[in-house]
C-alpha cells in the first residue's frame, strides 16, 4: 500500500469516493498499464462521526442504541457485540430463551444482508432484472423482521441481558410460512446465480486470493471461507446457543468440490450460509426452551448494576460480513472509559490489494463488491478529498463492466 | 398531487442521490423505493449518475468535515430549477451524532434544503410521498414564472 | 486429542491448551511477563465453555514474544486497541488461536504499556502482514510512534486536522477544540 510515483507509461485513475460498488464512499487509486491493473492504494476516507470518542460520553444503554446505527446493513451485530463484552465484565447470566432469540434474529440479519449482496453484485455485473428479483424476496425477510421486532433496518432488538420481545406460540406458523417461502425460492437463486454462463464467465479466476494471503493478512468472514480458511466465530467458540446447534464451516468445496478462492466462490459461500441460516432458525424453534427473555428488565436497576462493575472485557460476534470485535473497559463510573469498535471490513480491506492486482479495469466493481464492502462500519472516521471528475467516473466504470457482460454474452 | 397545476414538468423527476458519511440505512431504503414492492420507476423517477442530469437532489448522513465542501459542490453543479430533499435523522438534526469532531452541523447550514424527511431510516413510502411534494414544489415554481 | 509435537524443546499437543500456552510463555519469559490469567464463559443449554488469557508483558521483550507466537501457531490479529491511562499509554493486542475445531478457540489478549514520554513500539507487519491497518490507527488517533511500518500515512482523520490532535487521548491533545454540537440552534 506504499504511494508510489507514476512512471510514463502507466496511468494512473482515483476512483473516488462516490464508490462503484455500493452507495459508500471509499477512495481508490489505481495504477493501470493499458487494460491492467499494476497496483492499487486504498484510502479510506469516509464516514468518521468519532463514534468511539462520542461513547465515552454516554451511558451503556445510550451505547446501544449509538452502536446500532453505526452501519445500516449489519445493525443488530454491533449492539450485540457490546452487550456480549459488557455481559462479560459484568458476569449477568443470560436466560437461555434469550440465547435463543438472539440466534434467530442474527440469522435472520445474515439472510437479509446476503440476500442485499446478491442484488448488488448482480447489478454490478450489468444484470438489473436479477437485482429486482432478488430484492423482491428480500422484502418477504424484512416484512418477517418487521413482523418479530417493528421495524426494517435499525431494530433496537438487544439489550444487555437478552432481548426486548418474545416470540410467542401465534407467531410461530407466520414464521414457518415465509421460511418455507425463501426455501422454495432458493432454488430459483441458486440456478440464477451458479449455473448461468455470463456469471462463470465474468465471476471464474476473477480476483483470486490464495489461502496463505487470507490467514496472513487476517481476512474473515465468507471473503476468507471462499479461499478455504476454516474461521468462523459461531463455529470456533461457543456463544449464544450456537454450542447446541449443528453448524458447521461453509467453504465452496462443500458445493462444487473445489476451492478456487475467486469471485464464483464467494458468491457460492454466500449462497450457502443462507441456506445455513434458514435451517438454523428452524434448529432454534424446535429447541427453544421456556423462560424470561432478559436478565434485568427495570433499566434503572441494570445501570445501577453496571456503574459498580469494573474490568474489560471482549465480545465477538459472526456479522454476515465477518468477525465483529468490540473491547470495553468499565472503571466504575457512568461511562465506558474506552470502547473499540472494529468491524469485519476493517481486516478485508487489505485483501483487495492482491485480488486486485492483475485484473482488468472493468472487473473492478466486481471484484471490490465480492468482498461486501460496509465502508461505515470501517469508517467511524470520514474524509473525501477529490476533484470533479470522480462523479462521473462511477458511471463510467459500471458502463464499463456492462459493456463487458454484453461482449461476453454474444 | 395538487391538481390545477400546469403540466409544465413534461418529463418525470430526476433524482441524484449523495451520501455525506451515513451509516447505509437511508440508502439501503433509497434502492428498495426502486425495486418492484414499491416500484416509483413507474412514475419516470429513477437515479441519475451525475447531478449534471438531476432535477431533485438526495442527500443523506450527517456532513463530515470534508464532506461539507463537496455537497455544497453537488447543489452547485446541478442545474435550475432543483430541489432538495434531506432524508433521516442525520441531515435534519444529527440523530445521535449529536456531538462530535468531525462533524460541521445538520444539512441545512451548507445547502438550502427544501423537504424534510424524518426517520431512522425513513421508510421507502415516506422517501416516496417526499419526492412526490418537491415535484408538487417544483411545478409550483414553473407555474408561477 | 494424543498428537503432541515439539516446540523449542517442549511437548506441546497439537490442539493447544490454554494452560499449556500459559505455561509456555512463562517459562520463557520468566519475570518480563507482569500478568496472566485464564477466563471462561459459559453460553447456551450445553453450557459450554469459551477460553480465554490475558496477559500483561514488558515492552522490552515484545518483539521476541510475537517471534514465539508465530513459531508456535500463526495467530489471528483482530485488532490492536489502546487505552490512555493518564501516564501511560496501554496497547492491547487481541490475537485468536487455533480456529478451525469446533469450539476450540482461545483469545489470547497481549498488553503492553508505554510511557507517555516516549511511546514507541515494534511493529509486527513482518510477521502478520495483516496488522498494516490498525497500527496505522492507532498511531493517527494516540500518537504512538510504530518503528518501521511500511507505510505512515493517516488512515480515518481528515487532512485538516493538524498532526498533533490524538482523539483518543484524554490529555490536552484531545479533540476538544473541534467539538460541535449539532443540537444546537443559533439565535
Amino acid at each position: 500500500m506504499k504511494a508510489k510515483s507514476t512512471t510514463k507509461t502507466s496511468y494512473h485513475i482515483p476512483i473516488g469516493p462516490i464508490h462503484p460498488a455500493l452507495k459508500e464512499p471509499v477512495h481508490f487509486e489505481f495504477e493501470i498499464d493499458g487494460e491492467r491493473i499494476v497496483d492499487v492504494d486504498v484510502k479510506l476516507g469516509h464516514v468518521h462521526r468519532g463514534i468511539e470518542w462520542a461513547g465515552s460520553r454516554r451511558n451503556p444503554i445510550q451505547i446501544l442504541y449509538l452502536a446500532e446505527r453505526i452501519c445500516g446493513i449489519c445493525s443488530y451485530c454491533h449492539p450485540i457485540a457490546f452487550s456480549l463484552a459488557v455481559e462479560g465484565i459484568a458476569d449477568i447470566e443470560i436466560p437461555e430463551r434469550a440465547e435463543y432469540l438472539r440466534v434467530i434474529q442474527g440469522e435472520l440479519e445474515r439472510i437479509c444482508s446476503h440476500m442485499l449482496w446478491a442484488g448488488v453484485a448482480a447489478h454490478e455485473i450489468g444484470f438489473d432484472s436479477v437485482l429486482y428479483i432478488t430484492w423482491e424476496m428480500r422484502e418477504r425477510a424484512l416484512d418477517l423482521t418487521e413482523y418479530l421486532t417493528g421495524n426494517r433496518v435499525t431494530k433496537a432488538i438487544t439489550m444487555i441481558g437478552g432481548v426486548r420481545r418474545d416470540i410467542t406460540k401465534d407467531m410461530i406458523p407466520r414464521i414457518q410460512k415465509d421460511l418455507k417461502y425463501l426455501k422454495d425460492n432458493f432454488e430459483k437463486l441458486r440456478h440464477i446465480y451458479l449455473d448461468d454462463k455470463t456469471f462463470k464467465l465474468r465471476s471464474k479466476d476473477c480476483g483470486i486470493l490464495t489461502n496463505e494471503e487470507a490467514v496472513k493478512l487476517c481476512a474473515v468472514g465468507p471473503t476468507t471461507r471462499a479461499s478455504g480458511v476454516k474461521k468462523d466465530v459461531r463455529v470456533d467458540t461457543s456463544y449464544f446457543a450456537y454450542g447446541d446447534l449443528d453448524i458447521d464451516y461453509m467453504t465452496p468445496d462443500v458445493l462444487t468440490g473445489e476451492v478456487n478462492g475467486d469471485v464464483y466462490d464467494r458468491i457460492v459461500v454466500r449462497l450457502l450460509e443462507v441456506k445455513q441460516s434458514i435451517e438454523l432458525i428452524e434448529q432454534c424453534l424446535d429447541k427453544m426452551p421456556k423462560g424470561d427473555i432478559v436478565a434485568e428488565p427495570k433499566v434503572a436497576k441494570l445501570l445501577a448494576q453496571l456503574k459498580k462493575v469494573e474490568g474489560e472485557g471482549i465480545g465477538r460476534h459472526e456479522a454476515p460480513r465477518g468477525e465483529v470485535v468490540h473491547y470495553v473497559k468499565l472503571t466504575g463510573e457512568e461511562h465506558p472509559y474506552t470502547w473499540k469498535v472494529r468491524a469485519p471490513t476493517y481486516n478485508n480491506i487489505l485483501p483487495w490489494i492482491p485480488m486486485l492486482k492483475g485484473e482488468q479495469i472493468a472487473d473492478i466493481p466486481i471484484v471490490a463488491a465480492s468482498t461486501d464492502p460496509c465502508m461505515s462500519c470501517t469508517n467511524r472516521v470520514g474524509i473525501i478529498k477529490d476533484g470533479n471528475k470522480n462523479e462521473l467516473t462511477k458511471e463510467q466504470l459500471h458502463q464499463l463492466s456492462i459493456q463487458k457482460t454484453r461482449r461476453l454474452m454474444k | 398531487m395538487a391538481k390545477g397545476l400546469t403540466k409544465s414538468f413534461k418529463k418525470a423527476l430526476w433524482v441524484y442521490h449523495c451520501n455525506s458519511g451515513s451509516c447505509n440505512g437511508c440508502d439501503i431504503e433509497i434502492i428498495a423505493a426502486l425495486c418492484p414492492r414499491y416500484d416509483v420507476e413507474r412514475f419516470g423517477i429513477k437515479l441519475v449518475g451525475s447531478p449534471r442530469h438531476a432535477d431533485a437532489l438526495l442527500v443523506t448522513g450527517p456532513v463530515t468535515r470534508q464532506q461539507a465542501d463537496r455537497v455544497k459542490r453537488i447543489y452547485e453543479q446541478m442545474p435550475d430549477p432543483k430541489a432538495v430533499i434531506c432524508v433521516g435523522n442525520c441531515g435534519n438534526t444529527g440523530d445521535v451524532f449529536y456531538e462530535s469532531y468531525n462533524l460541521v452541523g445538520p444539512i441545512d447550514q451548507i445547502i438550502p434544503v427544501d423537504v424534510h424527511v424524518i426517520g431512522c431510516p425513513p421508510r421507502p413510502e415516506a422517501i416516496i410521498n417526499a419526492v412526490a411534494k418537491a415535484w408538487v414544489k417544483l411545478e409550483t415554481l414553473e407555474a408561477k414564472k | 486429542m494424543g498428537q503432541t509435537r515439539d516446540i523449542g524443546g517442549k511437548k506441546m499437543s497439537k490442539n493447544l491448551k490454554s494452560e499449556e500456552i500459559l505455561k509456555y510463555f512463562k517459562d520463557e519469559f520468566k519475570t518480563k511477563i507482569k500478568e496472566g490469567k485464564i477466563y471462561k464463559r459459559v453460553a447456551g443449554s450445553k453450557k459450554n465453555e469459551k477460553l480465554g488469557i490475558w496477559l500483561k508483558i514488558d515492552r522490552t521483550i515484545f518483539k521476541d514474544f510475537i517471534k514465539h507466537l508465530c513459531a508456535l501457531q500463526f495467530p489471528h490479529l483482530s485488532v490492536v486497541s489502546g487505552n490512555d491511562l493518564g501516564e501511560t499509554i496501554e496497547l492491547i493486542y487481541h490475537f485468536t488461536l487455533n480456529s478451525g475445531k469446533r469450539m476450540k478457540e482461545i483469545e489470547l489478549n497481549v498488553s503492553v504499556d508505554l510511557p507517555k514520554s516516549k511511546p514507541e513500539i515494534e511493529t509486527v507487519c513482518d510477521f502478520i502482514p495483516g496488522a498494516l491497518v490498525t497500527e496505522r490507527e492507532k498511531q493517527e488517533m494516540l500518537g504512538v510512534k510504530v518503528i518501521d511500518i511500511p507505510d505512515t500515512r493517516k488512515l480515518f482523520l481528515p487532512d485538516d486536522i493538524p498532526d498533533n490532535v490524538y482523539p483518543w487521548r484524554r490529555d490536552k491533545t484531545g479533540p476538544e477544540k473541534y467539538y460541535k454540537n449539532l443540537h444546537e440552534v443559533k439565535k
